[in-house]
């Protein structure tokens, strides 16, 4: 392409054609003030600010929608331009109240910084009358629709970047603003409070609600959101050792501005007045604080006598998939050689083990294929099973802005209808859990239709011609059957995906905590081996992860399988390298995972156990069985930011500092290994994790070889495969993540092999006393086992209700109204909570969220773990809803 | 403003419509003018189904109706009445005559009444300032307006009031 050329204040300038001026003047060096602009958001020259003077012809155009052309010679101050300029911005003043010095955004205001910048105070001109204020009940968002000067930022923001489309112009002329649907306030719209219009209003037309503090800001620190696997980047703004206030971090490109809003406003937890400040010990049943050593030694001296009682495997700890990879690391360090067992994993085991379990199987490592940025390639996605708005909204946002920007063709599976479907242009509604049966059905239509990459399955997999054969014997009359999807559409949908150059699939929970989640990964791991989809930028699969450092817990070997970076325990080459730089004998049994550990513990045979940053109690199945065999331990001591359900039942409780106060890297959904950096000092007394962890094993007469946080990063990076290289912040652009984690020396299989399993319905189908299927839905405005959420004052108030979603049909059968309180009894548990009808789920389905600790919904769930994953199914039970 | 006017819709009608058009954003205004022909306006519960057809965003559909000044999200008297504001009728009492017009219809600028019978308006100018004061009734011209003229135009309809 030929560059163009032209002259920019006399100053000679070159760029590729279809640059606008206003791009090239900034790559120049010049600096062209704006307000509507903004690099994330597509131009539409409202404002006019930007204008500047082509000087062969005297046309004032808007610089940020105007191409550059051959020749032009361009003026960006010229006294025309300044005249302009400052006309504008007069005339912008001129519905705009003077209320700066009360207003919030203050000195971040963009209209006054640019007043000052031209000398603009008062102005001459005639004021026009401001439209009322909209006053929001919602605690997160306020909108003062006088100080807005239509610039179609929050518009843009929310059509463009986030995809909610809660807002558009309303009205014309003098009377036009940013309205939603029925200029109806913002919590009867569309809108989820991702906070993205307030981060780019450069007015205080839409500000941030009940904040905790006011005035102009100190400092900004940079660091990762602690919600959910997405691992958006966040700016934390610091005054007086107090988080202020959250937004996005502008350099990050991945999360293009958009936070959700638990990034946005859910970190008022970390001041939290119910945050832990001292250690608490119990005497006679009641807490009492005490100083560290104090704590530390009951601690030290309790497991030092357990372990020489009953031995090491009497011992167990429990790691947080919430706490950094630095202090998993150090966590698994020190149960393998401080206490000498295997005992350890994390809580993000419940769903994430069947993907760890499938892709070890089948490609020799368990770790992500792809990189998120990836989906911006993909020609089809399918989602199955997850909702990614409420649990990884970021990949939301990236889903919708793939269909609606790029017209990528999305295909949903889902029972339910979801703010997704309405995306979709392929739905299937299997019956609940049936999904294995659905996925076979799509493989044996991509195979019977001739739609596999031939080159890449005779090249690179293996056993294709058994999984041929076991598909040719199945009728796919026989899928419909099972899940009640019809056979044109399930051909449709394989059709759909199959014909795609780059097809990813994007799975949650709803895959990885049914009672076939390892039979269900594989046999989507099927569907890309059999597209060839697995290998190329824009395929692959994603697992959405619920904690911000899941894959960070199990990379660091906080498993009770594995060591660091997938090296199994059983495997004496893998346990002699660690060996060696620890100078100890490790344990080589796999030792006892998150539920197994709650067993033993209720069998005595597990006396003393260490959590850390985990509330199993409102977090693991049949919480009544879980505090039966946590009271049943003989020394528990719970390490978190909150005195949770769980702590409660501690003899010792230790006071953990949140992400903000410590330093460390959390790794994503997609493998990338991100900092969190230390913004303001710990709260209290209280310690970061990884400093308790090496005090403890002081504690208990074995030291860690650690004294600095960095050393620990840099035995990480010296003896983990996936972090050998420098990863810390965000990986090349260019970097294909699935070459550069072949390049590691892992146990790699070079043919990924095709297993299929068949469905099989699960124990306990529906009889006449349970005859509901009870869905655990992830809320947008809660995380993980709730503890964090819970004490986020903003969240919490706004979600604060425990509601039975139920089909209108079924409600009407049982004479159900809105409101009406019921009994939700399954075989395992029973809960109280208030009807809420709704069209979106099938007849016969009803919904409960998760993540609220005082009504735990995996309470229902039964805790027989099913063989293959270690973990039971949790998504999913039958239920009866009674009147109470 | 927000009267609550007891309108059924007819939804199978409606759906009718909003099916005779293609999926394509263009359809947009095609079937927004060609649901005010039928509806006389544009219910406000249409737009999620009209923004679901075209798979636009609610706010959206609104934002373009609100731009028009000929789509209307509100039900519209069978006959409008626009009350000339030009300058000529201005000079001659328009401004009474609006006033007398609010006061037998019992409605502001904009308004419909409620047995749905007259929407008022007004316009600049209609071109008959010969007439003044002027005012038009659907496609006819009143003019030389007077109290008394605007007494006998409405008064069927106050007899109307008193009778039901």
């Amino acid at each position: 392409m030929q560059p163009v050329t032209l002259t920019i204040n006399r100053q000679e300038v070159s760029g590729h054609p279809g640059m606008t001026i206003l791009e090239l003047a900034r790559e120049s060096g010049i600096n062209i003030p704006t307000i509507c602009h903004h690099a994330k958001l597509a131009p539409i020259g409202a404002c006019r600010f930007c204008l500047v003077e082509n000087e062969q012809n005297g046309a004032l155009l808007a610089s940020c929608v105007t191409p550059i052309a051959p020749g032009m010679i361009i003026n960006t101050e010229s006294p025309r331009v300044l005249e302009h300029r400052k006309m504008i911005l007069k005339l912008i003043l001129a519905s705009h109240p003077d209320s700066c010095l009360v207003c919030d955004k203050g000195n971040q205001c963009q209209l006054r910084l640019l007043a000052a910048d031209l000398g603009i105070g008062l102005i001459e001109l005639d004021r026009i009358p401001q439209p009322a204020v909209t006053e929001e009940v919602n605690p997160f968002i306020v909108r003062d629709m006088s100080k807005c000067i239509l610039c179609a930022r929050c518009i843009r923001a929310c059509q463009e970047l986030v995809i909610e489309g809660a807002l558009d112009y309303f009205g014309r002329g003098f009377k036009a603003k940013p309205a939603t649907l029925n200029n109806f306030p913002l919590e009867y719209s569309e809108c989820t409070f991702c906070g993205t219009c307030v981060a780019l209003c450069p007015t205080g037309a839409l500000m941030e609600k009940e904040a905790l503090y006011r005035g102009a800001i100190g400092d900004a620190v940079q660091t990762t959101c602690p919600y959910c696997g997405c691992g958006c980047s966040i700016s934390l703004e610091i005054k007086d050792n107090q988080v202020a206030r959250v937004k996005p971090a502008f350099e990050e490109q991945d999360n293009q501005e958009a936070l959700c809003v638990k990034g946005s406003y859910g970190c008022d937890f970390i001041h939290s007045p119910k945050r832990l400040t001292k250690p608490l010990i119990k005497v006679n049943g009641d807490f009492q604080e005490a100083s560290w050593e104090e704590a530390l030694a009951v601690v030290a001296g309790a497991f030092n006598k357990i372990k020489k009682e009953h031995g090491a495997d009497s011992l167990a700890v429990l790691g947080s998939a919430n706490c950094t990879n630095e202090e998993n690391y150090l966590l698994q360090m020190f149960a393998r050689c401080v206490l000498g067992t295997n005992n350890i994993d994390n809580g993000s085991s419940l769903y994430y083990n069947a993907t760890l379990r499938a892709f070890s199987e089948s490609f020799g490592f368990p770790g992500i294929t792809h990189s998120l940025k990836d989906l911006e390639q993909a020609e089809v996605i399918l989602l199955i099973g997850a909702s990614p708005e409420a649990s990884a909204p970021l990949v939301n946002y990236l889903i919708k802005r793939a269909v609606k920007l790029r017209g990528a063709k999305l295909i949903v599976i889902d029972p339910r209808r979801t703010k997704l479907t309405f995306f979709a242009d392929c739905w299937l509604q299997p019956k609940v859990g049936t999904d294995l049966a659905l996925l076979n059905s799509l493989a044996k239509v991509i195979i019977e239709e001739n739609l596999i990459d031939h080159e890449f399955v005779a090249r690179k997999t293996d056993k294709f011609q058994l999984l041929a054969e076991i598909l040719g014997n199945y009728p796919l009359e026989m899928g419909e059957a099972v899940t009640g999807v019809g056979v044109e559409q399930i051909r449709q949908a394989a059709r759909l995906y199959a014909a795609a150059g780059k097809a990813a699939i994007i799975y949650g929970t709803g895959i990885t905590q049914q009672a076939l989640g390892v039979e269900s990964v594989k046999a989507l791991i099927n569907l890309t081996l059999l597209t060839g989809n697995i290998w190329r930028k824009g395929g692959g699969l994603h697992a959405l992860q619920r904690d911000c450092n899941a894959q960070g817990a199990c990379d660091m070997g906080a498993l009770p399988d594995y060591l660091p970076g997938y090296q199994h325990v059983g495997e004496a080459e893998a346990r002699n390298i660690f060996e060696t730089r620890w100078d100890v004998i490790l344990p080589s049994t796999p030792g006892a995972g998150a539920l197994e550990i709650i067993r033993q513990s209720r069998e005595g045979k597990i006396k003393g156990l260490y959590i850390t940053g985990e509330n199993p109690l409102a977090g693991f199945p049949q919480a009544a069985l879980v505090k039966e065999a946590l009271a049943t331990l003989e020394f528990l001591v719970v390490q978190d930011l909150f005195l949770t359900e769980t702590a409660k039942l501690a003899k010792v409780v230790l006071p953990a500092a949140g992400f903000a106060e410590k330093e460390g890297t959390f790794t994503n959904l997609e493998g990338k290994v991100q900092v969190i950096r230390k913004a303001i000092d710990p709260v209290g007394e209280s310690m970061p994790d990884w400093e308790i962890i090496l005090q403890l094993a002081g504690a208990m007469g074995k030291p860690l070889p650690f004294s600095s946080l960095q050393q620990v990063m840099d035995e990480i990076r010296e003896l983990v495969p996936l972090y050998r290289n420098d990863r810390e912040t965000n990986a090349p652009e260019e970097e294909d993540l699935w070459d550069t984690r072949f390049d590691y020396k892992l146990p790699l299989k070079t043919f990924p092999g095709f297993s299929l399993a068949e469905y099989a319905p699960p124990a306990g189908a529906p009889d006449d006393s349970y005859p509901y299927i009870l869905l655990a839905e992830t809320s947008l405005y809660r995380s993980g086992s709730g503890v964090r959420s819970t004490n986020s004052r903003r969240l919490s108030k706004y979600s604060s209700s425990f509601k039975l979603r139920i089909n209108e049909v079924d409600a009407q059968k049982m004479g159900l109204s809105s409101g009406d309180q019921v009994r939700v009894v399954s075989p395992d548990g029973q809960l109280q909570a208030a009807v809420e009808i709704t069209g979106s789920l099938p007849e016969g389905t009803v919904a409960l969220p998760r993540s609220v600790p005082e009504h735990p919904v995996t309470g229902l769930f039964s805790s027989l773990p099913e063989a293959a994953a270690k973990t039971s199914a949790r998504k999913t039970c039958y239920v009866r809803i009674e009147r109470s | 403003m927000n009267k609550e006017k007891d309108v059924q819709i007819d939804w199978t009608r409606l759906h009718e419509i909003i099916a005779e058009y293609g999926d394509e954003k263009w359809s947009l205004i095609p079937m927004l003018q060609k649901i005010q022909n039928e509806f006389g306006y544009i219910p406000p519960q249409a737009i999620p189904v009209i923004a679901d057809k075209l798979k636009l965003f609610p706010s959206e559909v609104q934002g373009v109706i609100s731009f028009y000044a000929q789509l209307y999200t509100e039900p519209r008297g069978k006959k409008t009445v626009r009350v000339c504001r030009g300058t000529a009728c201005h000079v001659r009492g328009g401004k009474t005559i609006l006033k007398l017009v609010k006061q037998h219809l019992g409605i502001d600028e904009g308004e419909t009444t409620d047995d749905l019978e007259y929407t008022l308006e007004t316009v600049a100018c209609i071109g008959v300032c010969a007439l003044a004061p002027s005012m038009v009734i659907d496609q006819h011209v009143h003019g030389r307006m007077n109290p008394k003229k605007v007494g006998q135009l409405f008064k069927q309809k106050g007899e109307q009031h008193e009778s039901t």
